[in-house]
């Protein structure tokens, strides 16, 4: 599904942050991602979507056999492809709903599919909403505009849950929820999820994990992923922290 | 002093005169003053004659006089409600219009479509205590060499104007605007939006005169620029001895589309008291990286992107206004 190989990448002033990545992740797979502050966690969803800050120096990151360092932007989201960020994007003037159905046709096109008609529009709106228990207010609002850390990551969620993407790769969604809100982010994730569908967290603490059972736990450090383990891992690190781990 | 003399003393406008500094004043055509229109001499038509104009000195306000403009004279009586369409059908019109006592009006500009080199109009509105009046052109894209329109405001205590517009043509446009806010109360807004490409310009000169205390003025205009179009904002605010509590904000934010594109900004704020509040800003960048990045890595081509910004931009400048005709077919145009 994407695999991801001796990814390297650098910022505008040749400071490599991500010095060679390794990664295969297969369908029904949830990964998590944990690491200490500064070690490449954001950079590297960033870097597969294709943010004109960074550039790639090498490797390759395939979806399903397609090279998504070759494409556009719009075309990796198309494939399949969904990032959502650490700090999701305020857009004031860009309707919420307006922009949804704007991505989910994009999309539609892309796979040689007719738009969406309203209703059916609506429909699926109001249903993914209602799993996240996001009330109307959202709906009128501009895209992330004036919500508070939860509400843009439960609006990332809605996205994701819309465009319903092969691959998704959330940085830090439970940043800034509060418990209720962390409960009904992971288990729409957990309703998006499917066997054919695979999920990459990055998250720093054990407690999104407690919702969502990852197949295997990465930590990056310096760049590289140093440790790969099972859901224990996890456990491990929210005990002892990073220093233990050493550093081929 | 009349209109013709006045213009004949102050002379054709030069860039060294501080109300034509951003203006390409080489593209003002010869002009031979009482050329326009045949007048008619009605009643009406003598009373506005009869104005002194020895203290004028901006040359687009007196042209359309100088010209013989026919004025059609419209009163909105006193706690009436009217909706209008004002529309020049000749090179040079004038407008009067006196809205009485806690009138409600609605007006929109219509544009003038004579192919002529240049065109100019002139607005004198008068509003009473009380009234609250809409004024708005969001004219489409027309070929219109050379439009000047010049707005007098006149205001009395506790009327609101709201004047709003969008210009989107492929010529050179100069709007300037003189709004008096003579007795306490009174609030002037200007929304304007300018959607320009090719050589297409367009200035716009404010004098805005807090003459009464308690007076408001809010002024926000919005560039998006394309080709190599230019668009200028000379705003100047004037609060007078003894204007206590007058507010006063301005805000000019341009989006440049285009390497050619351009904009200048002068704000000016002469203030002869102290208990005042004016504020002015001005922004000038490119479409947001972030928002575009964050749309198109949603699956929405660049272009549509593009749009989504510039249109949300664009709806912003007139977002706040309340529900009515002038917000109505403003966004109206921009869809």
């Amino acid at each position: 599904m994407l695999s991801i190989k001796d990814l390297k990448a650098s910022i505008e002033d040749g400071t490599q942050i991500l010095k060679g990545i390794n990664l295969e992740v297969k369908p029904g797979e949830v990964h998590a991602i944990m690491g200490p502050n500064g070690s490449g966690k954001s950079t590297l969803s960033k870097v597969i979507m294709g943010h004109p800050a960074y550039h790639v120096d090498g490797g390759s990151v395939e979806l399903d056999g397609k090279n998504l360092l070759e494409m556009d932007i719009n075309d990796r989201a198309n494939s399949g492809l969904f990032i959502s960020t650490q700090y999701p994007t305020e857009i004031p003037g860009v309707n919420n709903v307006e922009f949804l159905k704007m991505a989910l046709n994009s999309k539609r096109a892309y796979l040689g599919l007719p738009e969406i008609n309203d209703g059916d529009f609506k429909k699926l709106c109001e249903e993914k909403m209602q799993l996240l228990e996001m009330d109307a207010r959202y709906r009128e609002r501009g895209v992330n505009d004036g919500m508070s850390g939860g509400e843009k990551k439960r609006n990332e969620i809605l996205q994701m849950a819309i465009l319903d993407p092969k691959v998704s790769f959330l940085d830090e969604t439970d940043s800034g929820l509060d418990i209720d809100a962390l409960r009904i982010v992971a288990n729409g994730i957990n309703h998006i999820m499917s066997p054919e569908k695979a999920v990459i967290l990055v998250t720093h603490y054990q407690r999104l994990l407690d919702y969502i059972k990852p197949t295997y736990v990465h930590v990056l450090r310096h760049g590289k992923i140093i440790l790969s383990g099972g859901p224990e891992l996890a456990l491990k690190l929210e005990e002892q922290g990073y220093d233990w781990i050493e550093e081929k | 002093m009349d209109a013709v003399t006045r213009i004949k003393q102050l002379g054709m406008p030069r860039r060294n005169n501080e109300l034509w500094t951003f203006f390409p004043v080489a593209k003002i055509p010869a002009i031979e003053y009482g050329s326009g229109d045949a007048a008619t001499n009605t009643a009406t038509d003598a009373a506005t004659c009869d104005e002194d104009f020895s203290a004028e000195t901006d040359f687009a306000a007196l042209l359309p006089i100088a010209q013989n403009a026919r004025p059609m004279v419209q009163n909105i009586a006193d706690g009436t409600e009217e909706m209008a369409m004002l529309k020049c059908n000749n090179d040079f019109g004038h407008t009067v219009l006196n809205i009485g006592k806690s009138a409600r009006a609605s007006l929109e500009i219509l544009d003038n479509k004579v192919q002529h080199p240049i065109c100019a109009e002139r607005f004198d509105i008068n509003v009473d205590e009380g009234a609250d009046v809409e004024i708005f052109f969001a004219n489409p894209a027309n070929d219109l060499p050379l439009t000047f329109r010049h707005f007098r405001i006149t205001q009395a205590a506790n009327s609101t104007v709201r004047f709003s517009a969008i210009e989107r043509g492929n010529g050179i446009t100069r709007v300037s605007i003189d709004a008096l806010l003579n007795a306490p109360g009174a609030q002037f807004e200007a929304r304007t939006l300018n959607m320009l490409g090719g050589t297409s310009e367009s200035h716009h000169r404010l004098h805005i005169y807090h003459n009464a205390p308690e007076t408001t003025s809010v002024q926000l205009s919005r560039n998006l620029l394309d080709g190599s179009s230019r668009a200028s904002y000379d705003g100047s605010v004037i609060v007078g001895n003894g204007c206590t509590k007058a507010f006063s904000s301005q805000l000019v934010n341009t989006i440049l589309l285009s390497e050619d594109s351009s904009v200048s900004v002068k704000p000016v704020l002469k203030i002869y008291h102290d208990d005042v509040e004016c504020t002015h800003g001005n922004t000038v960048g490119e479409l947001d990286a972030e928002q575009m990045f964050y749309l198109v890595s949603r699956g929405i081509s660049e272009k549509n992107a593009r749009k989504m910004l510039m249109n949300a931009f664009a709806f912003d400048t007139f977002a706040p206004l309340p529900e009515g005709p002038a917000k109505k077919r403003l966004l109206q145009e921009l869809r």
